[in-house]
């Protein structure tokens, strides 16, 4: 065999390996979903990232568990419980701050504990015919048409609000003070953002659950930030790390029959682990070769 | 504008937790004037300054800037500020062009998308403090001199009439420091009020028109060669800094 047909087989092959699972209207439904998710993710990633708000991503995303049971038991749109309890517990820290002399990442830990543990309390206690388990670890691949619709909807009203105040809330991360000083509300941008936040894990829990989430709002802006010194630059690349990972991540779920959330956020932070490695100017390589 | 803007403060205080930051600060400064802020770490310079433009609201008294309320002053544009520099993220993925853009913000629309005049302003500025070809690096590349020059391109962005600087001398390269004093004269030639905050005695005494000489509470106010006399400084800084007093 000539090696030209060589290479016309295994790009046959690979074409196969992708077409094959679009056949089923669960996968491109999955991968719509899952992209999707990526974008909106990655734009808000480089905000957390910039931010330093790991922890709170975190925090809102465990914090929202018992509203999204309660919002099942008193039939409400899951994502209305969720952004609920999301804003609340933002105000819940807020608030404990205020009250006491503890520390900020103290408070947020007993908050969102606090929430996370009557979420599963609730779950145990609310008999359903819904598993919850997927509100913990995510369920793309049997996502309900009604849900799809609330996330794009949800999705796309974040992602506009997000890149028309790009550069306000680019200037909250980096120079609150001048922001106030030139008269920007940066209390009211403050909670915008945090609101943001809340909203984009009502988009991102259909997809990886409760428990990863986090990852989905630090890892794409965090693979970025180690790539370029441009904001712009930055929210291309997470937005394009957000979406190779996360349709990447459905095709290896659906070809191991592994979980969908735990292989989009392997490939994410595989994307993280190249791009520290072999980052023009802030990766490994490059740093090793310059104290060398 | 509708008259020469300066300064008034009326009977400002400032506690923190219990602990007075400033009291009793009873002061106007008059338009087009170089106005220096003396004092030690800790004195509440930089208080002050936050103070005047609406960073900090006072427990106590008011803030008039060419009569008006700081909120409406701010609104209007007419204060510029420069924080000092270890405030400033310098990993930021943000460039020299960029920072400086920040300070059009507040006279462009809510959308932030600069016009072909915040483009010209802006390089104007750039121009003015020299870091014109810097302008696509990225701050953290840049060394302590370019850096101060950056944020001041920023406040000459914002085209105020007052200017606050906090600490602009501090760790500059000596070049820098005479370019700075030349600009500052002539901002001061086309009618700015600027306000500089320093704890360095030499550049300022150069450059300043009047001192300030602060612990919580104004100690002395006037001209620069009124107001440096070795009782004044043993009493601002708590001992006499004698090679300061050529």
């Amino acid at each position: 065999m000539s090696d030209a047909s060589l290479v016309h087989q295994r790009l046959a092959l690979m074409w196969d390996w992708l077409i094959a699972p679009l056949q089923y209207e669960f996968m491109v439904k999955a991968l719509l979903v899952s992209g999707f998710v990526g974008v909106v993710c990655g734009v808000l990633s480089c905000y957390m990232t910039l931010k330093g708000w790991a922890l709170m991503g975190d925090a809102v995303a465990h914090a929202v568990t018992p509203g999204v049971v309660l919002a099942y038991v008193f039939h409400v749109p899951l994502a209305v419980g969720a952004f609920v309890f999301g804003v609340g517990s933002v105000w819940l820290m807020g608030w404990i701050q205020k009250q006491t002399r503890l520390k900020e990442d103290v408070v947020i830990g007993l908050v969102f504990t606090g929430l996370f543990a009557l979420g599963l309390v609730l779950i145990s206690k609310t008999p359903s015919n819904v598993d919850f388990l997927h509100i913990l670890f995510g369920n793309v691949l049997g996502i309900p048409t009604a849900a799809m619709v609330q996330t794009l909807v949800i999705g796309t009203l974040t992602l506009a609000v997000l890149l028309l105040l790009k550069n306000d809330l680019l200037l909250l991360c980096f120079d609150p003070t001048h922001a106030r000083s030139i008269g920007i509300n940066t209390t009211g941008l403050h909670y915008l953002l945090l609101t943001l936040l809340s909203l984009t894990i009502v988009v991102a829990l259909q997809t990886v659950g409760v428990v990863l989430v986090v990852a989905m709002l630090i890892t794409p802006g965090a693979t970025a930030y180690l790539l370029t010194d441009r904001f712009d630059r930055m929210l291309l690349l997470a937005v394009g790390s957000g979406l190779v990972a996360s349709g990447l991540g459905v095709y290896v779920s659906y070809y191991w029959d592994a979980a969908t959330g735990g292989c989009i956020v392997l490939v994410q932070t595989l994307l993280f682990l190249l791009a520290m490695i072999w980052a023009p100017k802030h990766g490994l390589f490059r740093r090793v070769g310059r104290s060398g | 504008m509708p008259q020469t803007p300066s300064i008034a403060l009326e009977n400002i205080t400032v506690t923190y937790h219990e602990k007075v930051a400033l009291h009793g600060i009873n002061i106007t400064l008059p338009a087009g004037t170089i106005v220096g802020l003396v004092g030690m770490n800790g004195s509440g310079k930089s208080t002050l300054l936050k103070t005047i433009v609406g960073l900090i609201t006072p427990t106590t008294g008011r803030v008039w800037i060419a009569g008006l309320p700081i909120q409406q002053a701010q609104k209007r544009g007419w204060v510029a500020y420069m924080p000092q520099s270890e405030q400033v993220d310098w990993q930021f993925p943000v460039s020299v062009q960029d920072v400086v853009m920040m300070g059009r913000y507040g006279s462009m629309n809510w959308l932030r998308i600069p016009r072909p005049i915040d483009r010209h302003i802006v390089e104007m500025s750039l121009r003015q403090v020299d870091m014109l070809p810097l302008k696509d690096r990225q701050i953290g590349e840049l060394s302590g001199g370019q850096k101060k020059r950056t944020f001041l391109a920023r406040v000459l962005a914002q085209q105020a009439h007052i200017l606050l600087l906090d600490e602009p001398f501090n760790g500059v390269d000596v070049n820098t420091e005479r370019a700075m004093i030349q600009l500052l004269m002539r901002l001061r030639d086309a009618g700015h009020t600027i306000l500089v905050s320093s704890h360095d005695l030499s550049a300022i005494s150069t450059v300043c028109d009047q001192i300030i000489l602060i612990n919580q509470t104004i100690l002395a106010y006037g001209a620069t060669s009124e107001v440096f006399t070795p009782e004044n400084l043993n009493r601002t800084f708590g001992m006499p800094l004698p090679g300061m007093m050529s």
